[in-house]
């Protein structure tokens, strides 16, 4: 039953990704455009649609989302600069390709996010702009954002974490975006346990161990309990 | 009628003990999910977890020192097999920060003590090892609906399952406990 009980495991375990014990991880798998190779079971990023009111002159505060919730931008009553629209319709759809800018190193899918309007670029009015992230690559420290997908790419300033597994900041332009480091400066707070060459050796050695130190154990706590029975038995009589 | 007036009260410690650890585990996952508390939920829910322990004693528990080498074996082999599908696909490499390390250690222990521990114990006092391998199974899953995504709960169920078979088949608590550090500390 215990072999039953692993070779089950093992199976419910290798369709999802590594990483799920104790809810460490996010509380949503992330659905990648490139999986990386531990990802598992994937789903295809979703994208998101939002319009947007104009009340009183002035662009009405919402924010637009992906249906996956891997982005959030949130804008500010009066965003937008309006040139005589009724409404502001603005559009969130992951990329198809996975750029890969030089220096830099790219921890979520690249988001376009266009609208029909462009944003104020006073300050006071910027977007805020959230990013999930996955905890199969290391936390990213800075949002990027480019014009043009093969780039240039900026880092935004103020970029920071937000809700466990978010990073965010403030834009005043839209474009593409996406959560990064540098590749001269990957974080430091990620520790890489596990994995390797030699781990998988190592783990088919120890479950030969399961077999012989469970046995054994399960035996012997058997024949204590049968030994103790039957010296209640004999103590009856 | 003396036995069936036995069984009651332990209906209810047990009933009791279930709520209460479901309970303890959804707070610490909601609480965990707030910006700056993950790890201090982690470490409060592991310990507050340990609790129920104390209402047993340690052999009802399966903890004790005798064949302790296999057991501790045991418990080496336990996490490699939670680790399998992890180690054996290249490039599995997930991260996991120093603070929440040290909290995965008392979270783990917390969580063998509060279900194969103290529930296991307490169910199998209800209605027999079935009952305390199948209750404690489901109620370690059901505990880990808010921290999991809606897709791991058959991996958090299936090591659930592998855990209790443990406890019963080797009336042992230390192997799942050192098993179910291994596999937070190395994922």
């Amino acid at each position: 039953m215990l072999a039953l009980a692993a070779a089950a495991y093992v199976v419910a375990a290798w369709m999802v990704a590594p990483g799920f014990y104790d809810g460490f991880g996010p509380p949503q798998q992330y659905n990648w455009t490139c999986p990386p190779p531990q990802a598992g079971a994937n789903n295809k990023p979703s994208s998101g649609h939002l319009v947007i009111k104009v009340v009183q002159g002035e662009s009405d505060a919402n924010s637009a989302f992906t249906d996956d919730g891997q982005i959030v931008i949130g804008f500010l009553p009066g965003a937008f600069v309006l040139d005589g629209k009724t409404s502001i319709t603005v559009d969130v759809k992951p990329l198809g390709t996975c750029p890969q800018p030089s220096g830099i190193v790219f921890v979520t899918n690249v988001y376009d996010v266009t609208a029909d309007a462009t944003l104020d670029s006073h300050p006071a009015k910027s977007a805020n702009l959230v990013l999930r992230y996955s905890n199969l690559k290391p936390d990213p420290t800075t949002i990027y954002a480019a014009s043009d997908p093969n780039g240039p790419w900026t880092a935004l300033p103020r970029s920071q974490p937000g809700q466990p597994f978010t990073i965010q900041t403030r834009t005043t332009t839209l474009g593409y975006f996406a959560a990064g480091y540098s590749a001269s400066n990957p974080p430091a707070n990620a520790v890489t346990i596990g994995g390797g060459q030699m781990l998988p050796i190592i783990v088919a050695v120890l479950i030969v161990v399961v077999v012989l130190a469970g046995l054994p154990l399960a035996v012997g706590q058997r024949r204590a309990n049968q030994g103790k029975g039957g010296g209640k038995r004999a103590r009856r009589r | 009628m003396i036995a069936a007036a036995a069984v009651r009260p332990a209906i209810l410690r047990a009933a009791g003990l279930a709520l209460m650890v479901v309970a303890l585990e959804w707070a610490r996952a909601v609480a965990a999910q707030q910006p700056g508390l993950a790890v201090a939920a982690l470490v409060a829910g592991g310990v507050a977890l340990a609790i129920p322990a104390l209402m047993f004693p340690a052999d009802r528990l399966g903890l004790g020192t005798s064949r302790l080498g296999l057991r501790l074996l045991g418990g080496v082999a336990i996490g490699a097999v939670l680790l399998l599908p992890a180690a054996v696909r290249p490039a599995a490499v997930p991260q996991i920060s120093g603070g929440l390390a040290m909290a995965a250690v008392v979270v783990s222990i917390g969580e063998e003590l509060a279900f194969r521990g103290a529930l296991y114990a307490a169910l199998e006092e209800v209605g027999g090892a079935p009952l305390a391998v199948l209750g404690s199974t489901v109620l370690w899953t059901l505990a880990h609906v808010l921290s999991h995504p809606a897709e791991f709960l058959g991996a958090v169920a299936a090591a659930g399952l592998l855990l209790a078979l443990w406890r019963w088949a080797c009336k042992d608590l230390v192997g799942p406990i050192l098993g179910h550090v291994i596999a937070d500390l190395a994922l």
